[in-house]
């Protein structure tokens, strides 16, 4: 008896990007992700990280025919198209890298509930899964407050209850760390590693990577470059510094 | 980062009137302000008195309230002067003039009352339950969300500025440098709309608003 493939959590088929100045952004990307990883993507500034998370929840243009050949992008097994995009954003939680592009309700409360509404759900169970999600980010007193008046660290929290909220199957993070404190950092890495999903994390937090993601991609110019296991391929001095990265302090020779 | 919300907590007498009264009696004000006729001048003075009365009680300083002034009145001078000039033929033009101002500050300091005794996310619950077009509301509540962030750019812009301005002293460089501060925020704004946009899509948004009942509100 055969057993039946394992569907892939997220799977890349040539991903090729351009901007509309011409720019490559990206270029053949393949790759495929299981359930339950923690994967990070790493590289330089303007490598298409950012770029490549947005295919994820069909952010970026893409075909409007669904087919096997113009596909490139693959949620569960769904081919990300623009008439599947509902059911591909259902999936995936979205933080974005600047937190302040994602708060824009006036309290805390209606910007967390603001991904539950939209997916159609009654009142009652909105306010479990807001009070649910700001829990889980500790921070249940806040959902009368104004985002204005929340530090970058406690915004970014309130963004990943919006983003739980949702009840994504797996979690897209776009510079996670970036302008936090080491308090607020280690909260984020704490509240991420309760969550039993999968969970794909672009950074330039090398050490982030490392103590989160067993798993590692090297973007550079848009191509993938490396994939393989973090302390493998983060202890690389040649690649890492051939790509404009450092190999963490943790994983250098004494 | 500093908290630049106009709203401060309800003080006084303001506090045991109902947030749908409160909006009530703005409007009615702002209504009744611009349906008085010309002659009546002492009805647009007692709408003054009653405003006025209204700020006090309310807990507004003469300090903030000349901040305010300040900002609006230079405007409304120019726009009244309009009349004036535009309509030189008629004798009742100066009327028409001093009327407009009387009539605009009542009901720009209408508004300030407004939003000293409504904090704003009940404003915007208010008004749904008005029946309000949702998209309205939603448009208003993004405006009050951004605006603090546009004011925090506007501040940054204004250090990156002030540090590598050694104090130049021409008024006419300043100028340059205010008129390109702008227009980098105009530009700042429409690239945040943009990932914005994404982020609401990112969280099923489908272009029409949904909003949290009045029994989730409690407690705003």
């Amino acid at each position: 008896m055969t057993s039946l493939p394992i569907p892939m959590a997220i799977e890349l088929r040539g991903l090729t990007f351009r901007y509309p100045t011409g720019r490559v952004a990206l270029d053949d990307v393949r790759c495929a992700i299981a359930p339950g990883e923690r994967v990070a993507v790493v590289g330089p500034s303007g490598a298409g990280k950012s770029t490549l998370l947005m295919h994820l929840n069909g952010l970026l243009p893409m075909p409007s025919v669904a087919t096997d050949d113009t596909v490139q992008v693959f949620i569960q097994s769904l081919g990300v198209t623009k008439g599947r995009l509902r059911d591909v954003r259902r999936q995936i939680g979205f933080l974005f890298q600047d937190p302040d592009d994602q708060l824009f309700c006036p309290t805390v409360r209606e910007d967390v509930a603001f991904g539950p509404l939209n997916l159609g759900l009654d009142q009652a169970e909105v306010l479990v899964r807001v009070d649910q999600s700001l829990i889980a980010v500790g921070l249940p007193e806040h959902g009368p407050r104004n985002p204005a008046q929340l530090s970058t660290g406690e915004r970014k929290r309130v963004c990943l209850a919006g983003v739980l909220a949702c009840d994504p199957v797996m979690l897209v993070l776009d510079e996670p760390t970036s302008n936090l404190d080491p308090r607020a950092r280690r909260q984020l890495l704490e509240i991420l590693r309760r969550f039993p999903g999968t969970q794909i994390i672009a950074t330039h937090d090398l050490d982030f990577a490392l103590e989160l993601c067993p798993r590692v991609l090297v973007l550079d110019g848009g191509k993938l470059q490396a994939d393989g296991p973090v302390e493998q391929v983060l202890a690389n001095p040649n690649l890492m510094e051939r790509h404009g990265l450092e190999v963490p302090w943790r994983l250098r020779a004494v | 980062m500093a908290d630049n919300s106009p709203v401060v907590t309800p003080i006084g007498p303001c506090d045991a009137i109902p947030g749908t009264a409160r909006l009530a009696l703005t409007l009615l004000v702002i209504v009744v302000s611009s349906l008085i006729p010309l002659e009546h001048w002492p009805a647009h003075g007692l709408l003054l008195v009653v405003v006025f009365a209204g700020l006090s009680l309310a807990g507004v300083t003469l300090g903030y309230l000349a901040r305010r002034l300040m900002l609006f009145l230079p405007m409304l001078l120019v726009f009244g002067l309009s009349v004036p000039i535009t309509q030189l033929h008629r004798e009742s033009a100066w009327g028409w003039m001093v009327s407009l101002w009387l009539r605009c500050t009542i009901s720009f300091l209408a508004g300030l009352w407004l939003i000293h005794v409504l904090p704003f996310p009940e404003l915007l619950a208010t008004l749904l339950r008005w029946r309000c077009p949702p998209l309205l509301v939603a448009m208003l509540a993004f405006m009050y969300r951004y605006i603090f962030i546009l004011w925090d750019e506007l501040a940054r812009l204004r250090q990156a500025r002030e540090a590598r301005n050694f104090g130049s002293g021409s008024w006419k460089r300043d100028w340059v440098t205010n008129a390109q501060m702008i227009g980098l925020l105009l530009l700042r704004a429409m690239e945040r709309a943009e990932r914005t946009h994404q982020a609401m899509l990112a969280r099923g948004w489908d272009g029409s608003p949904k909003f949290l009942g009045t029994e989730a509100r409690k407690g705003e």
